[in-house]
């Protein structure tokens, strides 16, 4: 028996320290870069889309929802892009409660979707989007979904939400919206 | 016919592998040639370890004023004449079949194989010394005679000189028709 | 229970439970640490060759995996003074073009050649994007020894892909055009310009291209191509994109239509059609230029007319599978069953099935037609998607275990997922936005899938910056387990778009270590010193040097007698036999670059002096201890001068 016990713990021994081995090597690289492209330091370029975002009060909610949906990186992305970006009170808007649970960690992809469906692959200005709704074109989104263009006088919508301003950053254009678009 | 004949046949016959095969090698060693380069010596003729290598010795060595590795020697034109002749005999006694013939033949090579390698020693000698005084790099007092047998360093290189197989099987041969003298002496005894 | 039944169980137990450790190493993310597994000690070799494309470049980069060391750059479309490549007088024929000599291109999707499906080494094919043509580089010598110009096509994007068994390399048009050439309006696109689809043959021993014919294809945009395996051996799919035919603002208009296609090619059916005679002959022009390694010397021969097939006439030669936007990427899995398209500004893959595509062709689910040759309803051809896998898809390789590795542009990611059930296993992000990836073997039937490569066109802070350009960074990941592992981050050269990779065992073996000397054909070699010597044709003004290097010294190294208008071709014999000892040369003032010449190798270089003097000329290489003595001079002496052409070594 004794012989047994000390094979036993031998055994033992062997497979510990195989495995401890195995632990600490999982993930001993540094990352310097926790979201991606988003964390390069750059003050003399001219901003791009998430930088314009995180500079401009009125899109607290925006940035806090982009932030908890983990998307920053595609916002500084070379694009270009277009992103249709709903003011604070776009979100105030909505019915109580909605943002409070979107911003919940379980809820971080269907918030990613959501965020994604104000962004579109391609550059489009005021004019830009003018031309589009005039030729009846829709708007191909990023996460797949097209989006209906239309104007009323000088006033451009997109899927009922109004273009309030258009701002052209380094890699694409961030249209102000006051609406969010679901 | 009688074992001891066999021997002595077959031991000078032996002799006849150095048409067919390399005597000696040397190897040079460093770490810029990582395959090694070299050169086998045959009875009449030195040959590339691998293509090309007498070409780079010669090419390495002149740089401290060696001569080339020559192409052609005297010794080219005799080995082959004194080993053939040495075979001949070897198998002429051997049908003789006189033990103290056995015994002649195994001595006269000794002889004659002592005279080659110190042959083959004033050779090294002559090629590691003789050196051309316009050589660019002069190191006083620095022989480059590669060894007769075994290892030696040479500045950056390790030279190695070893026998080969055609020497192996000659010493083979030379062992056999020795044999066949104390084989034949000890059957005499015991017949007597 | 006997001692001697102990110790035989404990044997047995310890060697399972050490088995279980060995398994677990291998076990990517729960392997040895990142730094072992990269780290290639000093006087070892690493286990995998890795060529990237070059870019803009227009060269092939050689790389070692896991270590990340550049080995080699090999001169393939560029003019290349670190070794002559395009300034000696032998391989300016290399560049020649139906434009005449162009002295650059950007170079883009290597590709190494197979048998039976499988790596076999033995050449690597890239293709030029901007002036088309392919080239084949041998893996033996690590040279260029042959490009071919691509008539009838313009932007050669999708190219240089192989068939498996190295039958045909490929070559796609990017920006079709007016075939033949003319002069009409730019909005007369629709219609008049093609998009012309080329089969280049490969000959099975020498590897020698020739264009076999042309499907002239209509005026979309054909992207990427791969050619189909196994089952769908004889089948060549490209993707398309701008089937809307637009000439304009593309960013946009080229965007419109839901989906695009992936234009299937059947080119045993081609085949068929050439023999029974069914292409019309086009006039046409275009450059062949062969580099010969034995006279050491390229010869370019122009060619006058092509083979072309009408897929609009010829029934069964083309269909399209409609994918949804603007596929860039069409790669076929191992097995040759699936043909993934990754739509770039769709969150989804589309994943096409043969059989499926083969089951639709015989029931005729055809949904139209596009001039002519049928489109296939998309629900009969498609076996999957890839929901949400990322955002703008662009390649897929494959690791031979049912998986399949695609990268995201504009999440900056590669995505893993499952053949069949579509799933995504893991995902890893790259540093930044990736383009290419690359496992050795991916694009074949047995990939060597223990890395993968990630090459990508953003740098920013990944290493010391290094002014407004930096070289595009990669990464390199450990695919050996169920979740990928970041292994290292390397820079590397040009724009490494696709890569081919190779284990080390079926390259590093054939590796060329020196010409030999007495193969050397070139008309102006010399075997020996003995053979060097100046020569002046008849009362011209051409001289040619028939000139050695061996260490130190060149031979002749003192020359007199030439005349200022001179036009001096040097021609160099390396006469050394021993790996890894080439020699250079330069001449003062003369305006070309360089040579860097082979052991057994002759080069040839043209000086025109203009000024009388005593000018040196000296070895660029640092050969030997004595390289710095390595020099000689030219005298040259004025027009009218009537000194006779003398030359020299040591006096004599």
């Amino acid at each position: 028996m004794k012989t047994t016990t000390f094979l036993t713990t031998l055994l033992l021994l062997a497979t510990a320290a195989c495995s401890s081995k195995s632990e600490q090597s999982s993930s001993n690289l540094p990352n310097n870069t926790p979201l991606g492209q988003a964390s390069v330091v750059d003050e003399d370029s001219d901003p791009n889309i998430l930088q314009v975002a995180i500079g401009s009060e009125d899109h607290s909610t925006l940035v806090a929802a982009v932030q908890a949906a983990g998307i920053e990186h595609v916002l500084v992305n070379a694009g270009p892009l277009t992103v249709f970006a709903p003011v604070n009170a776009a979100f105030d808007a909505l019915p109580a409660g909605t943002v409070e649970d979107l911003l919940k960690p379980e809820n971080k992809g269907k918030l990613a979707g959501i965020l994604t469906k104000h962004a579109a692959p391609g550059s489009y200005n005021i004019d830009g989007l003018k031309k589009e709704a005039s030729k009846g074109r829709k708007l191909y989104m990023a996460d797949g979904s097209y989006l209906t263009v239309t104007t009323e006088g000088d006033e451009v919508f997109v899927e009922g939400a109004k273009v309030i301003a258009s701002i052209q950053t380094s890699n694409g254009i961030i249209n102000v919206v006051d609406k969010v678009i679901l | 016919m009688k074992t001891s004949k066999y021997l002595m046949i077959g031991g000078s016959l032996l002799l006849l592998s150095l048409f067919v095969m390399p005597m000696w090698n040397i190897t040079l060693k460093a770490p810029q040639y990582p395959d090694s380069i070299g050169m086998n010596i045959w009875i009449n003729k030195i040959e590339d370890m691998n293509p090309n290598d007498i070409k780079n010795i010669n090419l390495m060595n002149h740089y401290v004023g060696m001569a080339e590795i020559p192409e052609h020697m005297k010794e080219f034109d005799i080995f082959p004449i004194v080993i053939g002749s040495m075979a001949a005999l070897g198998v002429l006694f051997g049908f003789i079949g006189n033990k103290n013939l056995y015994l002649t033949w195994f001595i006269l090579m000794c002889i004659l194989g002592a005279a080659g390698m110190y042959d083959f020693y004033l050779w090294e000698y002559e090629y590691g010394h003789n050196l051309d005084p316009k050589a660019a790099i002069k190191i006083p007092g620095q022989g480059y005679q590669p060894p007769l047998i075994g290892v030696k360093e040479i500045l950056n290189f390790t030279a190695i000189s070893k026998p080969l197989m055609g020497a192996y099987l000659m010493f083979v041969g030379m062992f056999m028709t020795l044999y066949a003298y104390f084989y034949e002496r000890k059957l005499e005894k015991i017949e007597a | 229970m006997k001692l001697t039944n102990y110790i035989t169980l404990f044997a047995v137990l310890f060697a399972m439970a050490s088995s279980a450790c060995m398994q677990s190493n291998n076990n990517g993310a729960l392997g040895g640490s990142a730094a072992e597994k990269v780290y290639v000690a000093p006087g070892e070799q690493d286990e995998f060759y890795a060529f990237l494309s070059g870019g803009y470049s227009g060269n092939l980069t050689v790389y070692g995996l896991p270590s990340g060391r550049m080995l080699k750059e090999i001169p393939v479309f560029s003019q290349f003074p670190t070794s002559g490549y395009g300034y000696s007088e032998e391989t300016k024929p290399m560049f020649n073009t139906s434009y005449g000599f162009i002295p650059w291109d950007d170079l883009h999707h290597p590709d190494i050649s197979q048998t039976n499906g499988e790596l076999d080494g033995r050449w690597i094919f890239a293709n030029a994007n901007n002036t088309p043509r392919i080239a084949r580089i041998s893996l033996e010598t690590f040279e260029t020894e042959e490009i071919i110009e691509i008539p009838n096509s313009a932007g050669n994007h999708s190219s240089s892909f192989i068939t498996e068994n190295t039958e045909y390399v490929v070559a796609g048009t990017r920006f079709s055009v007016p075939v033949p050439q003319r002069d009409i309006s730019i909005d007369e696109y629709k219609g008049n310009f093609k998009g012309a689809v080329s089969f280049v043959s490969v000959d099975e021993e020498s590897g020698r291209m020739d264009l076999s014919f042309q499907i002239m294809m209509p005026g979309f945009n054909y992207d990427l191509g791969h050619p189909g395996r196994g089952d769908s051996h004889g089948w060549f799919f490209f993707t398309t994109y701008n089937t809307e035919e637009a000439n304009t603002l593309l960013e946009v208009n080229a965007s419109q239509n839901d989906k695009d296609f992936i234009a299937a090619i059947n080119w045993k059916k081609a085949e068929e059609y050439i023999a029974q005679g069914k292409f019309t002959t086009m006039e046409s022009e275009y450059a062949h230029n062969v580099y010969d390694e034995h006279t050491h010397t390229g010869t370019s021969t122009m060619k006058k007319e092509v083979r072309v097939l009408d897929p609009t006439e010829l029934p069964g030669l083309v269909y399209f599978l409609p994918t949804p936007k603007s596929p860039h990427g069409v790669d076929v899995d191992p097995s040759g069953e699936y043909i993934v398209g990754a739509g770039k500004l769709s969150a989804s893959l589309t994943v096409h099935s043969f059989s499926n595509m083969m089951e639709a062709i015989e029931n005729e689910n055809f949904d139209g037609d596009a001039y002519g040759i049928p489109i296939l309803n998309f629900e009969n051809v498609t076996a999957g998607q890839v929901e949400s896998a990322g955002l703008g898809p662009l390649h897929t390789e494959f690791d031979g275990r049912g998986n399949a590795y695609t990268t995201f542009f504009i999440s900056s990611e590669v995505v893993k997922w499952e053949l069949g059930s579509w799933e995504v296993i893991d995902r890893k992000p790259t540093y930044y936005s990736v383009g290419h990836l690359m496992i050795p073997g991916g694009n074949s039937r047995e990939p060597f899938g223990k890395y993968v490569v990630a090459m990508n066109k953003i740098t920013k802070d990944r290493y010391l910056p290094t002014g407004p350009e930096m070289e595009h960074s990669a990464q390199l990941y450990d695919i050996s387990g169920e979740k990928m592992e970041l292994l290292l981050d390397f820079p590397t050269h040009g724009e490494p778009h696709y890569a081919a990779g190779a284990p080390a065992s079926l390259i590093a073996p054939r590796s060329k270590k020196f010409y030999q000397l007495e193969d050397n054909e070139h008309p102006y070699a010399v075997m020996n010193e003995g053979e060097t010597k100046v020569v002046r044709e008849g009362n011209s003004n051409v001289v040619h040097v028939y000139m050695s290097t061996i260490r130190s010294h060149f031979a002749p190294d003192n020359i007199e007698g030439i005349k200022v208008g001179d036009k001096v071709y040097f021609h160099i014999t390396n006469l050394e036999q021993d790996f890894d000892v080439p020699h250079g040369v330069a001449m003062i003032g003369a305006n070309t670059s360089e040579l860097l010449i082979m052991p057994g190798q002759t080069k040839t270089f043209l000086w025109e002096p203009e000024k009388v003097g005593v000018w040196p000329f000296y070895c660029t290489d640092f050969c030997s201890a004595l390289h710095q003595e390595m020099q000689g001079y030219v005298r040259v002496s004025p027009r009218n001068s009537n000194i006779e052409l003398s030359w020299s070594l040591d006096g004599e």
